[in-house]
C-alpha cells in the first residue's frame, strides 16, 4: 500500500503526527511547483500553504484507487495555481522575479564542481524567466513533465485532459521554451 | 512512412521521451539526419530537456512546514521545534543558575531541619520551622564556641612550648646535708610557674591548667 495512503488513513483517524509527516513529505515538491509556475517566492509560500489547507479540508475525499496522493495534491496545486494566475493576471509583471535567492541555494547543491554549479544556476535563472513568457497551459505541462518528473499518465490525471492534449502541450511547451531561451541568448549545454 | 517536417515537430517529444516504436524511431532519426530545418530544432529541444532535468529544486523556507501546520492543525510543538526549545536548558549559563538555586534551596531546607528522605507537611508549619531554626542556630553557636576554644588551647600550648628554655643536661645535685628539701605543693595549689619536663607531660599539664582556668 502507498505510504501516503496509509498516512492519509491515520490522518482521518485524527493522528496529527501522520499529517505532519504528510506535510513534510510533499512541501518541497509543491513549493517548487508553485515557484516555477509563479516565479515569486512569497506567492509560492502562500500558495503552498493554501494547497495544504485545501488538502486538509478535503482529505476525506481522497481515493487511493483513483491515483496516488502525490498526483492528487499536484492536481489541487495546479488548480490553485491557475486560479491564482487568472486572479492576478492584470497586476502581474512578468519581470518580477526574485531568483537571486534560488541562485545562491542552487550553488550550494552538493556533488558538483563550482563551474558546473554556476552553469546550472544561470540556466535555472534563465529558465525561470523564460517560463514566465509561456502560456499557463504550456508552462504547467513543461513544469510537470521536465521539472517535476511526472509521466504522461500522471500529467493527464493532474490536468484532466486527454492524453493527446498532454503530449501536444508538452511538445509545444518545450519547443516554445527553447525558442524563448534562444531569443534570450541562452543555449543549454 | 515518410515523416514531414510538421509531423517531426509534433512528434518530437515522443521521440525524446522514447515513446515511438522501433520502426518509427528509425524513420524519425532518418528525417533528422537529412533535414536542415528539423535537426537544429530537435538538437535544441534535446539540450533543453537535458538541462531542465539537471536543475536542482529550489528549497522552501524552513518555517514553511511550521506555518502549514499552524494553519491546519493549529499551533503545536512539532518534534523538532520542541527539541529546539529544549536546547536552552542545556546552555551552561542556565545550568549554572539552576545548580545555584538548587544549592541555595538545599541549604535553606537543611537549616530548617527538613529531611529530603522523609518530607512531611508538618515541617512547613511556622512553629516547626521556628523551633527547628532556633535549635540549629544554637547548635551552630555552640559548635563555633567550641571550635574557638579548641583553637585557643592549641595556640596557648604552642606559645608555652616556644617560651620554654631548652633543657639543661646537668645532673641533679644531691642534697647537701643541712639543706632542706623543697616543700611539697599542696594538692589544691595551682602551679603557675613554667614547668620543666618531657613534652607530653608539659602538654598535659598545660591542658589541665587551661581547663581549670576556663571552668572558673
Amino acid at each position: 500500500m502507498d505510504p501516503d495512503a496509509q498516512l492519509v488513513q491515520l490522518c482521518l483517524r485524527g493522528d496529527g503526527l501522520a499529517w505532519e509527516d504528510l506535510v513534510r513529505r510533499h512541501t518541497r515538491r509543491i513549493y517548487y511547483l508553485c515557484y516555477r509556475f509563479t516565479g515569486n517566492r512569497h506567492e509560492s509560500e502562500d500558495l503552498t500553504q493554501d494547497v495544504f489547507l485545501r488538502i486538509y479540508r478535503t482529505l476525506v475525499n481522497y481515493r487511493a484507487a483513483q491515483g496516488t496522493f502525490a498526483t492528487w495534491i499536484t492536481s489541487v496545486a495546479r488548480n490553485l495555481l491557475i486560479d491564482h494566475y487568472r486572479r492576478t493576471r492584470r497586476d502581474r509583471q512578468t519581470s518580477s522575479l526574485d531568483d537571486d535567492e534560488s541562485r545562491v541555494q542552487e550553488q550550494e547543491a552538493p556533488g558538483r564542481k563550482p563551474d558546473q554549479l554556476a552553469q546550472v544556476s544561470e540556466l535555472s535563472h534563465q529558465v525561470q524567466r523564460a517560463l514566465q513568457r509561456l502560456s499557463p497551459e504550456l508552462r504547467e505541462a513543461v513544469i510537470l513533465r521536465d521539472l517535476q518528473g511526472l509521466d504522461y499518465r500522471e500529467i493527464q490525471q493532474v490536468l484532466a485532459v486527454p492524453e493527446g492534449t498532454v503530449k501536444s502541450r508538452i511538445n509545444r511547451g518545450r519547443i516554445e521554451l527553447g525558442r524563448v531561451l534562444e531569443q534570450m541568448g541562452i543555449r543549454p549545454e | 512512412m515518410a515523416w514531414t517536417c510538421e509531423q517531426i515537430e509534433e512528434g518530437l517529444s515522443d521521440y525524446l521521451d522514447d515513446l515511438l516504436g522501433p520502426a518509427e524511431r528509425v524513420e524519425f532519426a532518418a528525417h533528422l539526419d537529412s533535414c536542415a530545418r528539423c535537426a537544429p530544432m530537435a538538437a535544441q529541444v534535446s539540450r533543453l530537456v537535458a538541462g531542465l532535468h539537471r536543475l536542482e529544486p529550489v528549497e522552501p523556507p524552513p518555517q514553511l512546514v511550521t506555518a502549514i501546520l499552524d494553519r491546519t492543525i493549529g499551533p503545536k510543538l512539532s518534534k523538532k521545534s520542541l527539541f529546539g526549545r529544549m536546547e536552552i536548558l542545556w546552555q551552561p549559563r542556565f545550568v549554572l543558575g539552576l545548580a545555584t538555586v538548587a544549592a541555595t534551596l538545599a541549604i535553606v531546607f537543611h537549616s530548617m531541619g527538613a529531611r529530603a528522605s522523609r518530607p512531611t507537611l508538618a515541617n512547613l508549619s511556622p512553629a516547626s520551622v521556628y523551633r527547628s531554626a532556633d535549635r540549629h542556630a544554637h547548635l551552630a553557636y555552640a559548635r563555633s564556641v567550641k571550635f574557638v576554644n579548641d583553637l585557643r588551647l592549641v595556640y596557648e600550648i604552642q606559645s608555652r612550648l616556644q617560651t620554654q628554655p631548652p633543657p639543661e643536661p646537668a645532673p641533679e645535685p644531691a642534697n647537701a646535708p643541712g639543706q632542706q628539701a623543697p616543700a611539697k605543693k599542696s594538692s589544691g595549689q595551682v602551679n603557675h610557674a613554667i614547668p620543666h619536663g618531657p613534652l607530653p607531660v608539659l602538654c598535659a599539664e598545660a591542658v589541665v591548667n587551661l581547663q581549670q582556668r576556663w571552668v572558673r
